[in-house]
């Protein structure tokens, strides 16, 4: 679905390159997560594949066309919610959606049932100047989704949401995977990548550092032990176990005879934790 | 089709921030002001009038909604969907012609009633306006606050006065020919008198003409600054 070989961008200018030759490959159905510093050139990825940059070097591919050679009906293809949400602030949400549906050639979505699946059904018709920072941003994804896209692209889309709304918008992110829409996510939302993404690669500087699963990565990045947590005769302790013959270990077998375990975990990385790891810097 | 309905859109627009309230209460005041002018002069002052505002409006109007769009953020959205940027500036033309139109219409016939061809005026006033739209939206783009918005504004249309000294017989020039506000007084005189087939010929030319130099224009200058982030323009 999508090509990157040797990308390179310099912002008009400016001396430093931005993107610093990155390669990847995404494929048709692949929910695939952009996370990275601010600046790190994240969003600057986005709007090469989405046509707003166009004197990159290297190939960019999409759909099997040259991004450089995209004319405008690449966007009946795609779908695009930006990090701000921005609306025309005197139309109501209906208005706006119907507003933006009506330039679309595949004009099939029903704005009202989209704006039922966010839960803003009630809000249809106020205005969307009256609208908070996480109402704006299901807004947001209702417009992303108005033509039915074949690749999504979502910029930050549980920034100013609740872990209510977080999790709805979760599920429906899920749901376009499921039928087949290839979703990429520009996020430093480092669970909501976990719990999304088939794929992440980690941008820093203009480079890709790491790209891989969440599992894997959280797999290499970790070690391959087991805290157990337990009541002991002076109040709560723990210990470490190595995996690799944990069935053998003596003082681990007799912890889960003989004491009341209050937690157990393997103890493989967190995505917050390969986020500093890589990054070198830490989350905010 | 697109264009239509971004021309609604745009009517809508423009209703919901109260330009055609702003427009209306404008048109009282030129009325009143009408009304206490000489009659020798209520001819001349009318085609004056409606050349310097009802045909200019797009001009502030076209550069109010650009920067109202784009200080809404909306910018980015509109532009990430297959609407093409023709669509776009020919949707604020017509839409913002319309509105000259009807104000034009508004402060004429009241006071000088029924213009004796109202095709040329009206085509005169359209035209005109889709002409200072194109400024309009060829300048908002290329600003970033209001203040430059109405300097380089006020400086880019200073020669497309000049054909009004040669109409009070101030001036006479050949170069006031070439200008396409020559062909709107002209179109515009239809209002007071008949208009030759030749004459109307020229003015519809002069005025399609440069309505297709700054249609040009605004194309690439919103192609350059919205459309894509980085301009079209080398880098390097």
């Amino acid at each position: 679905m999508i090509q990157v070989k040797e990308l390179k961008y310099t912002y008009p200018r400016k001396k430093q390159q931005t993107l610093r030759g990155l390669d990847f490959e995404i494929g048709a159905g692949e929910v695939f997560g952009f996370l990275g510093p601010s600046g790190a050139g994240k969003s600057t990825i986005q709007n090469i594949l989405v046509g707003k940059l166009q004197n990159y070097e290297g190939a960019v591919h999409v759909f099997g066309q040259e991004m450089k050679k995209a004319g405008v009906d690449y966007y009946e293809r795609i779908g695009v919610s930006f990090e701000f949400p921005n609306f025309y602030g005197r139309f109501t949400a209906l208005e706006n959606l119907n507003h933006f549906r009506s330039l679309y050639r595949n004009r099939d979505a029903e704005p009202m049932a989209l704006l039922e699946s966010v839960g803003m059904s009630q809000a249809a018709h106020t205005k969307v100047e009256q609208f908070s920072k996480g109402m704006k941003m299901r807004l947001n994804y209702c417009r992303a989704v108005l033509n039915d896209p074949e690749i999504l692209f979502l910029d930050e889309p549980t920034s100013g949401l609740d872990p209510v709304n977080t999790a709805m918008l979760k599920r429906l992110i899920l749901q376009r995977k499921e039928a087949g829409t290839t979703v990429l996510i520009t996020t430093h939302n480092m669970q909501a990548a976990e719990e999304l993404c088939d794929r992440v690669a980690f941008i820093v500087d203009g480079e890709i550092k790491r790209i891989d699963t969440p599992h894997n990565l959280k797999l290499r990045g970790g070690e391959r032990k087991v805290r157990v947590e337990y009541e002991g005769d002076q109040g709560r302790s723990s210990e470490d176990f190595a995996l690799d013959g944990i069935g053998d270990d003596a003082r681990f077998l007799e912890l889960l005879r003989y004491r009341q375990i209050i937690t157990m975990h393997t103890l493989e990385a967190s995505m917050d934790q390969i986020f500093i790891d890589v990054t070198g810097r830490s989350l905010v | 089709m697109r264009m239509w309905r971004m021309f609604l859109f745009d009517i809508r627009f423009q209703w919901k921030h109260g330009f055609y309230l702003i427009y209306s209460l404008i048109c009282i005041v030129y009325f009143g002001i009408l009304y206490f002018v000489h009659e020798d002069y209520v001819e001349k002052s009318l085609i004056l009038l409606t050349f310097s505002d009802p045909s200019a409006l797009g001009l502030l109007f076209a550069g109010g909604i650009i920067l109202l769009e784009r200080g809404q953020g909306v910018m980015g959205s509109l532009f990430a969907t297959p609407v093409r940027i023709r669509e776009y500036v020919l949707a604020k033309c017509l839409s913002l012609s319309c509105l000259s139109v009807l104000a034009a219409y508004a402060i004429h016939l009241p006071i000088g009633g029924w213009p004796v061809s109202p095709v040329h005026f009206t085509i005169g006033v359209a035209l005109t306006s889709s002409f200072f739209t194109l400024i309009g939206i060829w300048t908002a783009v290329q600003c970033r606050s209001i203040n430059s918005f109405i300097l380089l504004t006020q400086l880019y249309v200073l020669p497309f006065v000049l054909p009004l000294a040669g109409y009070l017989d101030w001036m006479h020039s050949p170069f006031m020919a070439l200008l396409p506000t020559h062909g709107t007084l002209i179109l515009l005189d239809g209002a007071i008198r008949v208009v030759g087939w030749q004459e109307t010929i020229y003015a519809i030319l002069s005025l399609v003409l440069w309505i297709g130099g700054f249609g040009w224009l605004t194309n690439r200058a919103v192609l350059g600054t919205v459309r894509k982030l980085d301009g079209g323009k080398s880098h390097e």
